[in-house]
């Protein structure tokens, strides 16, 4: 570090130079004078833009906004990383969709030999749940928002664990 | 008893604005008090102004952005929680208004320079970088100024920043990191890449 700033150092007693550029004389003496009035003519009570408000309650946000400033390659991998991250989000969001029907029409199928098909599947067992309800067994409802959470992350079709207890079986 | 005696003729008066530390005058000047937001605005302006000035090459923008950014402080005094020195804050608020306003003016600049004090003309170190080549003393000076600033505004504003605030302002690696919000490497980078800009753009007055 010390050599690169030996190779600098004329640079640095040009830069000298800059300490030797002064304002007109007297200007300091009446530049607060000038800045108090200002405030005083009540410039000082407004509460600025919304840049500046931003600026001063959240500047990390306004530090991570900068670095997208004229920086094509940033803004374009962000992009693409949001994008990526929505396609992923579109996957998932079908994967989990077909899941939890393919269960219930492998539940279902054990169940009711019948019902063989999920359109079957889908009308059959609401009224079977209705029936083992009034019976003092234990309803099953097919509204997919009541499955268990782990249905959505798409629960293989061959483990029917979630559907084995015998609430399918009627009490008598 | 003579050094006693003279002694309260040099220290300020505790009870009056110029006496008191930075810490009091800040909670006065939060309270409304203008006195004390005076004698804060006396202590800074003359650095402020002067960061300003060598990042704008212009006399007139520096004024009116020292002033906007002592105003801005002043209003913004509520939300300023002591988590640095006020010092530190209020250059945080100067740099961060001149980058914006560099940002807004883009290329479109025009240098306004301050007249070169006396003392430079003394200064050896000064004297043996200027060519023998210029006829006189004051036109070399004048020349080296103008070489000086052009070659400072090629530079991006946070390269620029660095610069002014280093070699110029003469503060350090730690105060300059508090002062943009970035790391101690971040300054340490640019100041070495702004450094060889700069040593390309004045290569002719500067010895190889």
């Amino acid at each position: 570090m010390n050599e690169s700033e030996n190779n600098f150092n004329d640079l640095k007693q040009l830069l000298k130079l800059k300490r030797h550029e002064i304002p007109p004389p007297g200007f300091f003496n009446q530049f607060s004078d000038e800045v108090v009035a200002r405030i005083r003519a009540g410039e000082g009570s407004g509460t600025g833009s919304f840049a500046d408000r931003l600026n001063e309650q959240v500047p990390w946000f306004v530090s991570f906004l900068r670095i997208f400033e004229a920086k094509p390659g940033v803004i374009g991998g962000f992009a693409t990383s949001l994008c990526l991250l929505l396609l992923f989000g579109v996957v998932l969001a079908e994967r989990s969709e077909s899941g939890p029907q393919s269960i219930l029409t492998t539940a279902s199928s054990q169940a009711d030999p019948t019902a063989s098909t999920p359109a079957l599947a889908s009308v059959a067992t609401p009224t079977f749940a209705n029936s083992t309800a009034s019976e003092g067994g234990i309803a099953i409802s097919t509204n997919a928002s009541l499955q268990p959470v782990t249905a959505f992350f798409g629960q293989p079709a061959g483990a029917s664990a979630l559907f084995q207890p015998a609430s399918f079986a009627p009490a008598h | 008893m003579t050094m006693i005696m003279s002694e309260p003729a040099t220290t300020p008066d505790p009870s009056t604005p110029a006496g008191m530390l930075e810490g009091d005058l800040v909670k006065r000047a939060r309270r409304g008090d203008l006195h004390a937001y005076d004698e804060l605005v006396k202590r800074y302006q003359e650095r402020i102004y002067a960061t300003i000035y060598h990042m704008t090459s212009n006399h007139e923008d520096a004024n009116d952005l020292a002033q906007e950014a002592f105003i801005k402080a002043y209003s913004a005094l509520k939300s300023f929680k002591g988590g640095s020195s006020f010092y530190t804050w209020l250059y945080r608020i100067a740099v961060n208004k001149t980058i914006n306003f560099l940002k807004q003016r883009k290329n479109k600049y025009h240098l306004s320079l301050n007249d070169i004090d006396f003392n430079a003309e003394h200064d050896p170190d000064l004297m043996a970088l200027i060519s023998d080549k210029t006829p006189t003393r004051d036109v070399g000076l004048s020349e080296l100024q103008k070489k000086l600033n052009e070659a400072l505004l090629k530079l991006s504003e946070p390269h620029r920043m660095v610069v002014v605030l280093h070699d110029v302002q003469g503060q350090s690696h730690d105060e300059i990191a508090e002062i943009m919000g970035c790391n101690i490497g971040t300054v340490r980078s640019r100041l070495f890449y702004a450094r060889q800009q700069l040593q390309g753009h004045l290569a002719e007055y500067i010895k190889p």
